[in-house]
């Protein structure tokens, strides 16, 4: 078998891949990736390495694992998960990701695609006005100090006292929408001046909203599609990817740097300057997990914004309120987090860079309403493919620490893919195809192609075949917004 | 006279992200490249007027540290004021032990409709990040997160 590694890499099954603790000096337990052969065989140079060096880190437990969607990443790889021990185990915001609480959101609507093909160049337009996109995008929240400490602690329930979005789309996100232990008082006026401005703001890079399909023959499974509020019959729905924005970005910069000085106080040594981290129980990693927090729950509330402004938007186009259209939430998932768990182990700080939480209908931790079909997963593709719905399972909690993946993953590089396709070359051919695109910036639409992505389907697939997740839907794209 | 700096965008790193090596002859100069690449990387600077500008003052022992300040100084202030910017000349002196930089800049408020607009640079990384001096030459790495 043909890997970028020098490295043993034992076969465990066909979609789980084992590297032994033996091949880097200080790996603490073994690393596994999931994986088809020939995702693994396309895996870059960079997973390996990082995911050993994960394995390295101070009261780590069972395994460093990495999706199939991993990548070479800061510190972690993207696709990473990682459980600590919370008496003597470590965090670590290159585990989180600098991104806090990037994440995936889905709405249902009972409309179809014969109801919104004559609007969608209007829907498009009016979502691009109500969606602030690209560089510098400021929201139209206006926040006092005050109200944005109160984001920091409420997350998406500041939103809904707010108006921004119905009680009820509180029980479909993860945490409520609200993590406790956030203190503002921790976190840095910098980070608070970059994100002040940015509540309901989609950011740019890999970052999008995208309006999409569902029809009958790729549902996968029709029950708990319909339980989870999608009956197909070209269906419309909406989904949300962004995260913090530039509040979650200098909240891992700041700790980055404290953390580089707390590791020679703590005597922590890491394999790369990325995985800076400090003891969970120490001061600094307390004050990094309340910051953290701070910032999950302003991803929440900039999720729930966007959320808002898409009804609007809909409820404008369409001439009927929200309500009217049945645009209630999906799910609303984090992919860039660190939470306490309990597991067999007992309790452990699980670290999900790129990766999704997946826990199964067991779980006691799940509201009612997903007891019987597992929490929702939400996977995007490029713009251009398609993206995932999935729900966890038992097994993913047994496994991977109730974890799975999170997107396609990259294969090519921003300027491989802008000298491959220009961006108004591309949004001409997505047109044509029948999907309408928006884009603040041309060469950001280019990047983000969808030829520089891996087959979601490949990806899904692999974990599927492995059980930490069940396939319910796969949705088509039809109209984006890039930033 | 051609420029004392240049740069370059590295594509075999940072897949998902934005790299590059920026080279000076002196180490301002590699303060030069590095600070144009980064603006490069948000917006064209041709394509932004100059009417926002904020002066900075910073000093450290460590070259390196300084650079890397700066260049997340500049991400701070396209957020924090909603700019993004056409130049920002600057200077780097010795005082004692400390290296000192003077710079200003000098933008604009983000426009999609006047302003050629690229990447949102989310923050300066850690990753593979290196300035050194080899010869008579400064030169540095830096990766950008997106």
């Amino acid at each position: 078998m043909n890997l970028n590694t020098d490295m043993t890499v034992n076969r465990i099954t066909d979609e789980i891949w084992e590297i032994p603790m033996s091949e880097k000096p200080g790996m603490l337990v073994p690393a596994r990736i999931y994986a088809t052969e020939g995702i693994l065989q396309a895996m870059d140079s960079g997973v390996f390495d990082q995911v050993t060096n994960v394995a390295c880190l101070p009261g780590i437990r069972r395994y460093a694992l990495c999706m199939p969607d991993g990548h070479w990443g800061y510190g972690f790889p993207i696709g990473g998960v990682a459980a600590f021990d919370v008496q003597d185990g470590v965090i670590s915001p290159g585990g989180v990701g600098y991104d806090i609480n990037c994440g995936m959101r889905l709405i249902r609507t009972d409309l179809t695609l014969a109801d919104v093909q004559p609007y969608l160049e209007k829907l498009m337009t009016e979502l691009f006005r109500k969606v602030p996109a690209g560089v510098g995008a400021s929201g139209f929240v206006r926040l006092s100090r005050e109200d944005f400490g109160r984001v920091m602690t409420h997350g998406a329930k500041w939103c809904v006292e707010r108006g921004y979005g119905w009680h009820r789309d509180l029980v479909r996100m993860e945490e409520g929408g609200c993590i406790e232990g956030a203190d503002p008082s921790i976190v840095t006026d910098h980070a608070l001046q970059r994100g002040i401005n940015q509540l309901g703001t989609l950011g740019s890079g890999n970052h999008y909203l995208e309006v999409q399909v569902v029809s009958n023959e790729r549902i996968f499974d029709p029950v708990t599609a319909a339980a989870l509020g999608i009956t197909g019959h070209e269906q419309i729905v909406v989904m949300v990817h962004c995260g913090s924005r530039g509040f979650g970005h200098q909240v891992a910069s700041d700790y980055l740097k404290v953390f580089e000085k707390a590791m020679r106080r703590y005597g922590i040594t890491v394999k790369d300057q990325q995985l800076a981290c400090a003891p969970f129980r120490s001061p600094e990693g307390q004050d990094y997990f309340s910051a953290m927090n701070c910032a999950a729950n302003t991803a929440f509330a900039n999720r729930q914004v966007i959320t808002h402004q898409i009804r609007e938007a809909f409820a404008t186009v369409f001439g009927r309120s929200a309500e009217a259209l049945g645009m209630e939430l999906v799910y609303d998932v984090a992919h860039n987090i660190a939470k306490v768990e309990r597991y067999a182990e007992g309790e452990l700080v699980v670290h999900r860079k790129g990766a999704t939480r997946a826990f199964g209908p067991g779980s006691p931790e799940l509201p009612e309403t997903f007891r019987q079909t597992g929490q929702p997963v939400i996977c995007g593709g490029s713009m251009e493919t398609g993206s995932y719905l999935l729900v966890g399972t038992d097994q993913a909690v047994r496994d991977t620490f109730g974890s799975t993946m999170h997107g396609a993953g990259r294969t090519m590089s921003r300027a491989q893919a802008k000298r491959t396709v220009r961006g108004e070359q591309l949004q001409l051919q997505m047109k044509k195809r029948g999907i309408v695109v928006k884009a603040v910036s041309m060469s950001g639409l280019a990047e983000e192609a969808g030829l520089a992505y891996k087959n979601i389907s490949e990806v899904v697939e692999s974990v599927a075949r492995a059980g930490i997740i069940r396939k319910v839907l796969e949705l088509r794209p039809i109209g984006n917004i890039k930033g | 006279m051609p420029m004392a700096w240049t740069f370059r965008f590295l594509e075999e790193i940072a897949l998902a992200d934005i790299a590059f090596e920026a080279e000076g002859e002196s180490l301002e100069e590699v303060f030069r490249g590095a600070t144009q690449a980064l603006l490069e990387c948000m917006a064209n600077p041709a394509k932004v007027s100059g009417e926002w500008e904020r002066a900075i003052e910073r000093t450290d022992v460590d070259p390196s540290a300084l650079l890397f300040d700066w260049l997340s100084d500049v991400v701070y202030w396209k957020d924090a004021a909603g700019v993004v910017f056409r130049e920002a000349p600057l200077t780097v002196t010795r005082e004692g032990d400390l290296w000192l930089l003077q710079a200003c800049l000098i933008g604009a408020p983000v426009d999609q409709q006047t302003q050629e607009l690229h990447a949102d640079v989310k923050g300066v990384t850690k990753h593979l990040y290196e300035l050194k001096q080899t010869g008579g030459c400064w030169k540095v790495r830096v990766v950008l997160d997106v």
